[in-house]
């Protein structure tokens, strides 16, 4: 070889790694993701993006199991202005908390003049919570909501039908325990534990008995329908209806016990039912899934769930971040992961899309609870209401204090943070 | 002329100048002394001094990072917040009863231990090692590990008590038994390091005092209180300081154990402010409650100080 071939080649190989790379400047989106919500499927459907988009390519980040030690991790990154992750799913109750600090980006230069519009596509309660004075702050990536579960089989086997009211539940269940004589048969279990599920243990018979806890931005607590509602959780314990230390029991351990077959009525969400027919449950085709029950003339209220994709603030590649998320927040999405990871969808039309239906049949009725499931307060300081409630139904539930002075401390310590 | 008068003008500076160098080229033993001094007084005024100072202007201020407004100064709001929020009396009570029962308790099972250590074994290191241990564990790995030992269902303790015929209590559903849970485990993890300071002083205490004592006829107990104790005091004091002030800044242990559960009943001080500033990202109620505690712990050193003092 001579030297000129040689240079030409030389050339001519930097020649075309110059061009390659001018086509492809190429964008890496790092994308935190909840380690409790599936990222092996996740990972599939970013993959389909990546495909068609040859410029992005996106990597996942996760960590911590539960929603707190996320936001804990996330405030972190956020208030060191870190510019490494773009793109962050958020529990439902902190977009609004995330855009009031200042650490998302707003999609309303995306989504075109009419946001509101766009918005329209999806169930009514992730529209709201996504929306900040007129600002969208982030994309609803899927929905959630609490559910009653029960075990078919035993209910059946006693002639008792799903129960309507909380007081329904209490007599089914000591009858059904009663008659089984197994000693580690619980009635029913609900989370207890001083975390975010606890808010909602509260506030689903609050809600029944027609309460708002914030109304118009302000504190709006009825301490009747608290003391009721701490009352109706302490009783359930006191009367053998659920364990005794169940101020020790987070939502996972609501799901393994039910799972393991010794629980009858358990209160969760709807991740739990891909667990309950997966192959080591010991309760596969024996559990039901109805709406949760209200109070004595009440109205049935469940708990809205649900995660969101929001742009950080911080991040260098906004513009494909955004693109990104609107993928991600697409009908599309939506059905490839109610398929796959068996995650509700934010558009009411996938709920009865016919793969849909035939994956995970029980969506179909999934749809109203979802529908009419109430939000949790969405206020800035959101992190302290939450603790407030929270601390407080495990207090009561561990017999620290008497659902009357729960309600007085809770009533005092919300009115500091909402004044 | 000019040229003298030239030479006059650049002496005296060239004279400053070599004045201004000398001074470090041969110091006097004061300049010296400052010099050497100033990386460790630089490095503490970084470290300590500014954050400290800066702490204390924050706790004036109104900074909460959710809320996406610039710090507004707010002069004694924090602290008067701090007066009616009834978690910070229970948090500071918890704190102060958490210090009470395990700097005693701890100095107690130190003693003891460092007794038993001091004990003519054969083999020295499986007794020193055992002593270590606890010691060099990290404090969250305590807590864990002593989480587990008190669950109610799967942990050691009730079973134990099971096998004994005693039905066990569910630790953490009583505010009571979970506090009585933490204490143990910080008795446990912090007698060690009792133990090991006062074991150092044991062995400087002369053995001839011993051999004079039985001569004179004294009984072992005799000699405990007569020679051992009081011979003891410093390693004792120097103990006692370090313990008070990490069991006023108790976090690692009840946050791993409790979270401060049930409700706020086993949470400290410290525990409060790591919430108010790392989970609501309220800097201004937090950097308050951090002063607080800072205020604590100057007040503790200096009462043990003039105690020391006082002996000296």
């Amino acid at each position: 070889m001579t030297l000129k071939t040689t240079m030409t080649l030389l050339l001519a190989g930097a020649a075309m790694t110059l061009s390659a790379s001018a086509a492809t400047a190429q964008t890496n989106l790092r994308v935190f993701v909840s380690s409790q919500h599936r990222p092996d499927v996740w990972r599939k459907a970013f993959d389909m993006y990546e495909a068609k988009n040859a410029n992005v390519k996106v990597t996942i980040e996760t960590g911590g199991n539960t929603s707190e030690q996320q936001a804990q991790y996330l405030n972190t990154v956020m208030t060191a202005k870190d510019p490494s992750l773009d793109i962050m799913i958020l529990d439902v109750i902190r977009p609004a908390q995330y855009a009031a600090a200042g650490w998302t980006v707003p999609f309303n230069d995306v989504l075109g003049n009419d946001a509101a519009s766009a918005m329209k596509r999806y169930l009514p309660a992730y529209a709201e919570a996504n929306t900040v004075d007129g600002k969208v702050v982030a994309l609803p990536a899927f929905a959630d909501a609490m559910f009653l579960y029960y075990r078919k089989d035993l209910l059946e086997k006693h002639g008792i039908q799903p129960p309507q009211t909380w007081g329904e539940l209490a007599a089914a269940a000591k009858k059904v325990t009663e008659a089984e004589k197994d000693p580690n048969l619980q009635g029913l279990s609900f989370q207890g534990k001083a975390i975010e599920g606890a808010v909602c243990t509260f506030l689903l018979p609050y809600w029944s008995m027609g309460k708002q806890l914030v109304s118009d931005g302000k504190l709006s607590f009825d301490k009747e329908a608290a003391v009721k509602s701490l009352k109706l959780w302490k009783d359930f314990v006191d009367q053998g209806v659920a364990k005794k230390n169940i101020a020790e029991v987070a939502t996972d351990d609501t799901r393994k016990e039910f799972q393991a077959g010794n629980v009858l009525f358990a209160v969760n969400w709807s991740y739990a039912w891909g667990q309950f027919q997966g192959a080591e449950s010991a309760v596969k085709d024996k559990v039901g899934v109805v709406k949760l029950p209200a109070v004595q003339g009440g109205q049935p209220a469940s708990c809205l769930g649900g995660w969101e994709w929001g742009v950080s603030a911080y991040s260098n590649n906004k513009t494909e971040a955004q693109k990104f998320v609107q993928y991600l927040s697409s009908p599309e999405v939506s059905e490839f992961m109610a398929i796959n990871a068996a995650l509700l969808p934010q558009f009411p039309e996938v709920y009865t899309d016919a793969d849909v239906t035939k994956a995970v049949p029980w969506f179909a009725n999934a749809r109203p609870v979802v529908e009419t499931a109430k939000a949790r307060p969405v206020t800035p300081r959101y992190n302290e209401v939450s603790e407030i409630i929270r601390t407080t139904v495990n207090g009561v539930l561990a017999g620290q204090s008497t659902p009357e002075e729960g309600a007085t401390q809770m009533e005092g310590r919300l009115r500091r943070v909402l004044r | 002329m000019a040229t003298v008068s030239e030479t006059t003008l650049v002496a005296p500076q060239n004279e400053s100048g070599t004045k201004w160098w000398t001074r470090f080229l041969d110091p006097s033993e004061r300049t010296l002394a400052v010099l050497l001094l100033m990386p460790a007084a630089l490095l503490l005024t970084l470290i300590i001094v500014y954050p400290v100072c800066r702490l204390i202007w924050t706790s004036f201020q109104n900074l909460s990072l959710t809320s996406g407004l610039p710090a507004t100064f707010a002069g004694l709001e924090n602290y008067s917040l701090m007066l009616d929020d009834p978690v910070f009396w229970e948090t500071t009570r918890n704190t102060v009863l958490i210090t009470l029962i395990t700097v005693p308790g701890a100095l107690f099972v130190g003693l003891a231990l460092a007794l038993m250590a001091n004990l003519p074994f054969n083999v020295k290191w499986p007794v020193r090692l055992s002593l270590l241990i606890p010691w060099a564990l990290p404090l969250s790995f305590a807590g864990l590990i002593f989480a587990w030992f008190f669950h109610s269902e799967y942990g050691v303790v009730n079973d134990v008590l099971r096998r004994l015929g005693i039905e066990g209590v569910i630790w953490f559903n009583s505010a009571n038994w979970a506090f009585a849970a933490i204490c143990l485990t910080i008795i446990w993890k912090t007698s060690s390091f009792m133990a090991l300071i006062i074991l150092a002083g044991l062995q400087t205490i002369p053995r001839s005092l011993y051999e004079a004592a039985d001569v004179d006829g004294a009984g072992r107990l005799r000699q405990f209180f007569e020679i051992t104790l009081p011979l003891l005091k410093p390693a004792i004091v120097v103990a006692l300081i370090f313990r008070t002030i990490t069991a006023l800044q108790t976090f690692d242990i009840p946050f791993t154990m409790t979270r401060g559960g049930p409700g706020t009943s086993t949470a400290t001080l410290a525990m409060y402010i790591h919430q108010n500033t790392v989970d609501f990202l309220d800097l201004g109620y937090g950097s308050a409650l951090a002063v607080v505690m800072f205020a604590l712990s100057m007040a503790v050193t200096a009462v043990y100080l003039r105690m020391i003092r006082a002996k000296g």
